[in-house]
């Protein structure tokens, strides 16, 4: 309890907030009088409100000398009200002590009182003489609410507060009246019960109940939503990405390594393939799993998918030497910037994982506590921003480690080669579209792809054609650039283009809210489509 | 006559609710085909399968309301379509994001804080709570907009899931006067809503409508649609009704609504069916907000819509009646039960063997709100004046208890202490008069067996929905005593003796009235089982289903188009005095769709076209079974 206000009388400034109160009290209790047409009936109950009131007022604190002696000075005039006066004392005492337990304003108690005590001053006088014992109805509703009143005793001025105590955690959530009336169903409260508190049904009680308990305010958004697993687990987890990456580049090694060691191809042939497939295996399960996995594509769109990658992978494989070859003729294929490609691509699975789940676990926790969808596509933007800046500086990284897999020069010495940057656009381009594929965003990404891969084919059916006779012309374009740039320009161009333009669409895309859905509804396995069966031969009609 | 049985989470498969009805009627129509069209609930529903479907079932079709949507097909994304779906996707929103089931039909005087106009002309006591009839227009108009769309384009999941739907949504929340509630939407309230929405507007893009190229006629094809429930399955009756006609029956043992409430605060996972899991965790306010009120208004829709309503109990329909339901469109069907099962024992009449007649029995799993503790202290007051008496609890629920410290435990340990062993002599073991079995046991080894084995039944929940345990006890002619819970008035008619809940003392009162006068157990007992006989039998409830099946087709035909012999049409096939022009129900006038003006039917104007001898008779609500109110409790 706070420390008790003292009564001065109506009009005194220090009792200012009850006034406030006392308006708020009037504001919701309105309906309720009118709702049951009973003004008359409300008048004894307000009565003893007003009285309880005061007494309450003036009986709580040690200061209270002279406000109980004004106060019974007040009652003592009434003759018949003043045992009830005393004995309601308490009943709306023990309310309120109920009420600022929960949290609750502590004026709140006997607001409605004393709203509905300035309602109904004109009813007050004459019925205020009606003895107690006429009302015969006051006691059903102790039994079924006002538990812990002694037998004797009157129940609480206002049946209804007990119940509102009752249930107030279900009331305060209650986001409609119908939700309480649910409640208070499921409770055992019946239309019966209902009319001992002077409603016609459950649902006009619910719909009193509604407008006097305030609602509640909405918990906090959850805190991140807690990790299924354990640390250690997650960790491991993440670091099974390094796999394939790390088969890849011993392979590489190991074959380049031995190729020099023995100057016969078939070991290190037979080491290469070997090491290939374990590769792609590994690659294979850490996708099916984890903040990569794209759920739920047709198998038209896996196909797709699958092909896209796997020319992209090829041209970075072959297609340079390919192209070189339609060009200029032939020359003998060198693996080693196909080796340097591929550890590349395979160590960037991991900083390509690991930034798609940072993005998507940061993503949702800003969803969790995001006001609105601008404010949180304002939040997310630079959180994109910064999950492409990360790959990229780990992509810078892995460059000289893919160097050291392979014969050459010294790591750390050479700039950026236009081979190499061709395999590093091919990374963004990859990362993007498998970004964008997991956020759903499926035919986005494929068309990505698809662009690439149209270049690219372009350039060697030109390169192609142009050996037919008398279409040379049209290999001029491709043979300067291949003259100034390298034969690498090609997949550079094809790569990086598309990659820019995923990654303007993605900007857009990603930072939307609709991108990043409910992930309990994501884990659910794909419904299957809509079956008919016929159980029995049709009948026509 | 082929009659469409629309079903949500139930019928054919081998879980769910509302799958035993389902199966009685069908079997028991035989003479109709039964065309299923069944939306399930998840995974585990579908793994386990269906049930066996008798001959006459046509065919089955079924959809999923679960996991992630079917992946887009067609052309959607031009710009007029997307200009069309957020057109009505607003209108939509609009109808849920307005304060819904806040305002009082029936003039309590609760002020809306609503900024929207309300229908102020519209009389108290019209619509839905809260829901103004522009509201319910706009809802409807947005709901059956969408339905075109994705007749006509297709995919309406992938748009339900796009940006343009979450913002949207927002947009109606943010309007001034919605509810506070969704005032506060946050963005992930935002999306998980739509993904509600999505899941459960999902029937509207099925392929059961008919292609109307002469191939597989699908709904277009049935005489009557039957929604089993409520909620989603209701959709495809609604479409239904609107693009052919077809008129719709819908049938609650349960309201939807009335789950969705309670589903809501728990999160518990597909109660609502639709209503979003979260994977368990609470739904925040503002997404129950927003989705109750889509739950409410949509099954304002489909009550306005629905040509007969037939609610289990009375009260599935006073909430029916709240939610806006027509008085006159009512009609309730009481569920039918298995009687063959408590023949036997119930043809015995009250005679039971010696001893008998001083036990007390009660039946059902021991559960908080069963509230046995309740039934030993009145037991206890009981063998105060009547020494001699025996209780037997008999628990129904197979297996053994979950928890060993659970409410069980909790009244055995009671009992124990109530009512320690006593024996007839020095020389004799004794026993506890207070018995705990288990169905099953050798002692009860049926349901017949555990009621023939008292003289009186008691019944002690404090929160009941529909007693079956007490409908059983009628099939087996015992005299009752129950409290007063749910529908236990309703069901138990005169024949019982009916006490307040969480009274011991009544009850026991009432219990040493019965124990002391064996013929008056006898003579109640007689009259509940001729009562359960009457109402609360499968055959009635197979007999009303029949009644009303013929009395919806001869009513409201579907309007089709007579076809000859070739294939062409046959002009005059039928007659013009075919369409009688009077009103079946009141609820047919109005504009197109079944929609009747805002007011009771009295005050409304008669159509002007039909002359006043025409018009609808005069016409009671009717129940199949007597009224409680005239049977008196």
């Amino acid at each position: 309890m706070t420390t008790p206000p003292r009564w001065n009388g109506p009009f005194d400034p220090a009792s200012s907030d009850r006034g406030l109160a006392s308006d708020r009290g009037l504001a919701s209790d309105r309906g309720l009088a009118s709702d049951r047409g009973l003004a008359s009936d409300r008048g004894p109950v307000s009565d003893r409100g007003l009285a309880s009131d005061r007494g309450l007022a003036s009986g709580r604190g040690p200061a209270s000398d002279r406000g109980l002696a004004s106060d019974r000075g007040l009652v003592s005039d009434r003759g018949p009200v003043s045992d009830r006066g005393l004995a309601s004392d308490r009943g709306p005492a023990s309310d309120r002590g109920l009420v600022s337990d929960r949290g609750l304003a502590s004026d709140r108690g006997p607001v409605s009182d004393r709203g509905l005590a300035a309602l109904s001053g004109a009813a007050r006088v004459p019925v205020s003489r009606v003895p107690v014992s006429r009302r015969p109805d006051e006691a059903s509703p102790r039994t079924a609410a006002g538990k812990g009143q002694g037998k004797g005793r009157r129940g609480p001025a206002d049946p209804v507060r007990a119940l509102m105590h009752r249930h107030h955690d279900l009331c305060a959530r209650a986001v409609d009246p119908l939700e309480i009336a649910a409640g208070l169903e499921a409770h055992g409260v019946t239309d019966r019960t209902a009319a001992r508190f002077r409603h016609r049904d459950v649902f006009s009680l619910a719909e009193e109940l509604y407008a006097r308990v305030p609602r509640a305010e909405e918990p906090a958004p959850p805190a991140a939503p807690a990790p299924g697993r354990a640390p250690v687990v997650r960790l491991t987890l993440a670091a099974l990405w390094l796999l394939p990456g790390a088969l890849c580049a011993a392979t590489a090694s190991a074959a380049f390594r031995v190729d020099a060691i023995r100057k016969d191809a078939t070991v290190g042939l037979g080491l290469g393939a070997g090491g290939a497939a374990l590769t792609l295996i590994a690659l294979w399960l850490c996708l099916r799993r984890g903040p990569l996995r794209v759920r739920g594509s047709g198998r038209g769109g896996r196909l797709a998918h699958a092909f896209g990658t796997g020319w992209l992978l090829g041209y970075a494989a072959a297609g340079d030497w390919l192209l070189t070859g339609l060009l200029d003729g032939r020359r003998p294929y060198d693996a080693a910037p196909a080796a340097e490609a591929a550890v590349l691509l395979a160590l960037a699975a991991a900083p390509a994982a690991w930034c798609a789940r940072w993005f998507a676990v940061r993503a949702r926790r800003r969803l969790a506590v995001s006001r609105g969808l601008e404010e949180f596509a304002a939040g997310v933007r630079p959180l994109f921003a910064s999950v492409v800046a990360a790959f990229l500086c780990a992509l810078a990284a892995l460059v000289p480690t893919a160097r050291l897999t392979v014969p050459g020069p010294p790591p750390a010495a050479a700039p950026l080669s236009t081979a190499e940057a061709a395999v590093v656009a091919l990374c963004g381009l990859l990362f993007l579209a498998r970004l964008l594929a997991v956020h759903g965003f499926r035919r986005a990404a494929l068309s990505g792809l698809a662009v690439a891969c149209a270049v690219q084919a372009a350039a060697l059916a030109t390169a192609a054609a142009a050996r037919l006779p008398g279409a040379a012309p049209l290999g001029e374009p491709m043979a300067r650039l291949t003259a100034a740039q390298g034969a690498a320009a090609v997949p550079v161009a094809a790569c990086g283009a598309a990659a820019l333009v995923l990654l303007i669409h993605a900007f857009g895309a990603l930072c939307r809210a609709s991108a990043h859905g409910d992930p309990g509804a994501r884990t659910a396995r794909t419904a299957r489509d809509t079956r008919t069966t016929r159980t029995a031969p049709d009948r026509a009609p | 006559m082929r009659v469409g049985l629309l079903t949500e989470g139930g019928y054919p498969y081998a879980t769910g609710d509302a799958r035993v009805w389902c199966d009685r009627l069908v079997r028991g129509l035989a003479q109709h085909e039964f065309e299923v069209y069944a939306l399930s609930r998840g995974p585990g529903q579908e793994g386990a399968g269906w049930g066996e479907l008798p001959r006459h079932v046509g065919r089955v079709c079924t959809a999923p309301l679960w996991g992630e949507p079917e992946p887009r097909r067609g052309g959607w994304g031009g710009r007029r379509q997307r200009r069309r779906f957020a057109e009505h996707f607003g209108e939509l929103a609009a109808g849920i994001s307005a304060p819904y089931g806040s305002g009082a039909p029936h003039g309590s005087g609760v002020v809306q804080d609503s900024g929207a106009p309300q229908g102020s002309g519209a009389p108290q006591g019209s619509g839905a709570p809260g829901c103004s009839t522009d509201q319910a227009d706009r809802f409807a108009y947005g709901l059956h907009g969408l339905a075109d769309l994705a007749g006509e384009y297709g995919g309406l999941s992938a748009a339900l899931r796009s940006e343009d739907a979450v913002r949207t949504l927002e947009r109606a929340c943010r309007t001034l006067g919605a509810p506070h509630g969704a005032q506060r939407a946050r963005a992930a309230d935002l999306l998980a809503v739509t993904e509600a929405l999505e899941r459960a507007l999902r029937p509207l893009s099925l392929d059961w409508y008919g292609d109307g190229a002469g191939g597989d006629p699908g709904l277009s094809g049935v005489d009557l649609c039957h929604a089993a429930t409520g909620g989603a399955a209701v959709l495809p009756g609604l479409l239904a009704k609107r693009r052919f006609g077809t008129p719709l029956l819908l049938t609650e043992y349960g309201v939807r609504l009335r789950e969705c409430y309670l589903a809501g605060p728990a999160g518990a996972a597909g109660a609502a069916g639709t209503a979003g899991t979260e994977g368990g965790r609470p739904l925040s306010g503002p997404v129950r907000s927003l989705l109750t009120a889509f739950h409410g208004r949509l099954a304002a829709e489909a009550y306005a819509r629905a040509d007969l309503i037939t609610p289990g109990n009375t009260h599935t329909r006073r909430w029916q009646e709240r939610c806006g339901a027509d008085r006159e469109r009512l009609r309730t069907v009481y569920p039918g039960m298995d009687a063959a099962r408590f023949a036997e024992i119930g043809e015995q009449g009250a005679a039971p063997s010696e001893g008998d007649d001083r036990t007390l029995v009660w039946v059902g799993r021991i559960e908080p709100p069963k509230d046995v503790i309740a039934l030993l202290h009145a037991f206890a007051e009981v063998r105060r004046w009547q020494p001699d008496a025996r209780l037997r609890i008999v628990e129904t629920r197979r297996g053994e208890d979950p928890e060993p410290d659970g409410y069980p435990a909790h009244c055995r340990a009671l009992a124990d202490h109530l009512f320690p062993d006593e024996a007839a002599d020095a020389h004799s073991a004794g026993d506890s008069p207070v018995s705990f079995e288990r169905l099953g046991d050798p002692e009860v080894p049926t349901l017949a067996d555990a009621y023939g084995a008292g003289g009186v039944v008691v019944l002690s929940s404090v929160v009941e929905g529909f007693p079956v345990g007490l409908v059983e006890a009628m099939f087996c002619g015992r005299a009752t005593v129950s409290t007063d819970v749910g529908a236990v008035c309703e069901v138990i008619g005169g024949t019982g003796l009916v006490v307040p809940p969480r009274n011991p003392r009544a009850l026991a009162d009432a219990c040493l009235a019965l124990l002391s006068d064996a013929e008056r157990c006898a003579r109640l007992g007689a009259a509940a089982r001729a009562r359960a006989l009457e109402l609360f039998t499968v055959e009635q409830n197979v007999a009303a289903f029949r009644g009303i099946y013929l009395e919806l087709m001869s009513h409201c035909p579907v309007p089709r188009e007579e076809v000859g012999e070739g294939g062409g049409p046959l002009p005059f096939a039928r007659p013009a005095e075919a369409h009688v022009p009077g009103r079946w129900t009141a609820g047919r006038d109005g504009d197109g769709f079944g929609h009747r003006p805002p007011g009771p039917a009295a005050s409304r104007p008669a159509p002007e076209h039909t002359p006043t001898w025409a018009g609808p008779p005069p016409r009671e609500p009717l129940g199949v079974g007597p009224r409680p109110s005239e049977e008196g409790a």
